[in-house]
């Protein structure tokens, strides 16, 4: 009785934008994550920051069940080219509704938009610091 | 039985097989041809059906080793297993009410026990070790002069782990405590004997060696007697057990699979195996850090129970479904996020347990089935763990 996915879905699972992750050390870069491995789903999500505050990039990595991956594809996605204050306002009842999450699966759907507002968080505390980006530096949410 | 090449390959087995041709040929008359009621004894229709389910009846207790009479017919293994602890619960109660099971049991079982210890019955789940096998002398220490029952599977259906049911049937003899098996994923695919294994009660279900969904048996030992209570009351069908009317068309199909089943059961035995250890090897090949869950030696020839470090089942999954069909964890639970309580049981961590995933081969897999679902998951493998945060120790 696995969930009844959508297409949307399915093919974020098996073909996911975004994948992957920078080399630590980017002071551009700020990661966020949530989630836990005991829990069974683990979010880590990067965002590249531009000069001009908006998000330039994004990269994501995922252990977890397949609508954790999409959740996670399709808010790396809706994250390029926004400012922090829309990557921290993201909804995860947005992303959800997207990508037609099955009302169980609506939690993976969260891990992705806090791992993203982690990540607006670790972004701001590096610039509270002094430093363009976080690098290394990680904001659990 | 080939798949055509637009579905994907199935290698789901354990979780249900097709009805075999000659299990449906064997069927269909009864539908609307031989249709009577095998309980009118006063006219030919019912005598018809009558001897049918006879006929089935050997068919099933010749593949378990057990006489005809020993045979009910149920609904399904579900079924079984609630008539068997139920009933033996219900009918030793002046002996007490303590219940032995095993942590790693079906939901049928498990879910059984726990209803009867909410009303009022003590449970003791014993442990497995980490090859998911239960220990004799911690089973034989966990029972007690007020044991009634102890209910341990043939065969797991997550795992496909054996377990020693003859030796923990001394046991239960030496202590007065009957026994019941679960023997539904063993059944057709390995040698079953109820005989030998010495157990008073055991569950068996139709559609997990080729036969109709909807219906089981539940085997219950004559010789000496083991009298249980009835979970209905109605009819006097099935020695008054089961009473309701005869699944005729269900329990020909049953009894057809069974005898299909004994004629072939060696020769696929070994012909399975292989091709699962030919599985097991390419995907060891191909991928690295690649987990056996439970024992190999002792387990079902058609069963592979794997974990893929850093992967997640359900994920790799939804990526295999347009090219084969397995499961993660057992088809009862995977709609849930909660880990699977037979890896749980085996002691095995978060990223394991999640990365479990099944594989159910059958009569209808080839080799070439194999070669191209192992291609598939190797694929995917690689892929996931691209995207996986969690470290492992995979090929390049």
């Amino acid at each position: 009785m696995t969930a009844a996915y959508s297409a949307a879905v399915r093919e974020r699972c098996r073909e996911p934008r975004r994948a992957g992750a920078w080399p630590d050390g980017d002071r551009a870069v700020a990661t966020g994550s949530a989630g836990s491995l005991d829990a069974g789903a683990l979010t880590r999500l990067q965002m590249r920051v531009g000069p001009d505050g908006r998000v330039e990039d994004t990269r994501f990595k995922v252990f977890g069940c397949s609508a954790a991956i999409a959740s996670a594809s399709y808010v790396a996605d809706a994250l390029v080219g926004a400012t922090l204050a829309d990557a921290k306002a993201l909804a995860a009842a947005d992303v959800a509704a997207a990508l037609d999450l099955p009302q169980e699966k609506h939690a993976m759907a969260l891990l992705a938009t806090e791992a993203a507002g982690a990540a607006v968080d670790a972004w701001h505390a590096a610039a509270r610091a002094g430093v363009a980006g976080s690098g290394t530096k990680e904001v659990v949410s | 039985m080939s798949v055509p090449a637009a579905r994907p390959i199935y290698l789901d087995h354990q979780a249900t097989t097709p009805v075999d041709p000659r299990v449906l040929a064997a069927m269909l008359p009864f539908f609307s041809e031989h249709f009577g009621n095998a309980s009118s004894r006063q006219h030919a229709y019912g005598w018809h059906a009558d001897a049918a389910v006879d006929e089935a009846r050997q068919h099933v207790a010749q593949l378990v080793g057990a006489r005809p009479k020993e045979i009910v017919f149920t609904s399904g293994a579900t079924e079984a297993n609630n008539l068997a602890i139920r009933g033996a619960v219900a009918a030793r109660r002046a002996r007490g009410g303590h219940i032995v099971t095993v942590a790693t049991e079906h939901k049928a079982v498990l879910d059984v026990c726990a209803s009867l210890e909410q009303q009022g019955c003590a449970v003791t789940r014993v442990a497995v070790d980490a090859d998911g096998r239960v220990d004799v002398d911690r089973f034989t220490a966990a029972l007690r002069p007020d044991t009634v029952l102890a209910s341990v599977m043939l065969a797991n259906n997550e795992i496909g782990v054996l377990q020693p049911v003859a030796d923990l049937a001394r046991a239960c003899r030496a202590h007065g405590v009957w026994l019941h098996t679960d023997a539904v994923q063993a059944a057709g695919h390995v040698p079953v004997d109820v005989a030998a294994l010495d157990v008073d009660l055991a569950s068996f279900s139709a559609h997990k060696m080729y036969g109709p969904k909807g219906v089981g048996a539940l085997y219950v030992r004559r010789t000496p007697k083991i009298e249980i209570e009835p979970e209905l009351a109605g009819g006097g069908q099935e020695r008054g057990l089961r009473p309701g009317t005869l699944n005729v068309p269900g329990i020909v199909g049953f009894g057809a699979a069974a005898a299909v089943a004994r004629a072939g059961l060696a020769a696929e035995e070994t012909r399975v195996a292989a091709l699962r250890d030919r599985l097991l090897a390419l995907l060891q090949h191909g991928l690295g850090d690649v987990t056996v869950n439970g024992s190999l030696a002792a387990r079902l020839p058609h069963n592979l129970h794997v974990s893929f470090a850093g992967v997640d089942g359900e994920a790799l999954m939804t990526c295999l479904a347009d090219d084969v069909a397995v499961s993660s964890g057992s088809a009862c639970t995977s709609g849930s996020r909660e880990p699977s309580h037979v890896m749980t049981a085996l002691g095995r961590g978060a990223v394991t347990a999640w990365g479990a995933v099944r594989f159910g081969l059958g009569r209808s897999t080839t080799a070439d089935d194999i070669d191209r679902a192992a291609a598939s998951v190797i694929e995917h493998v690689t892929r996931l763990r691209k995207m996986s945060p969690v470290a492992t120790g995979a090929k390049a």
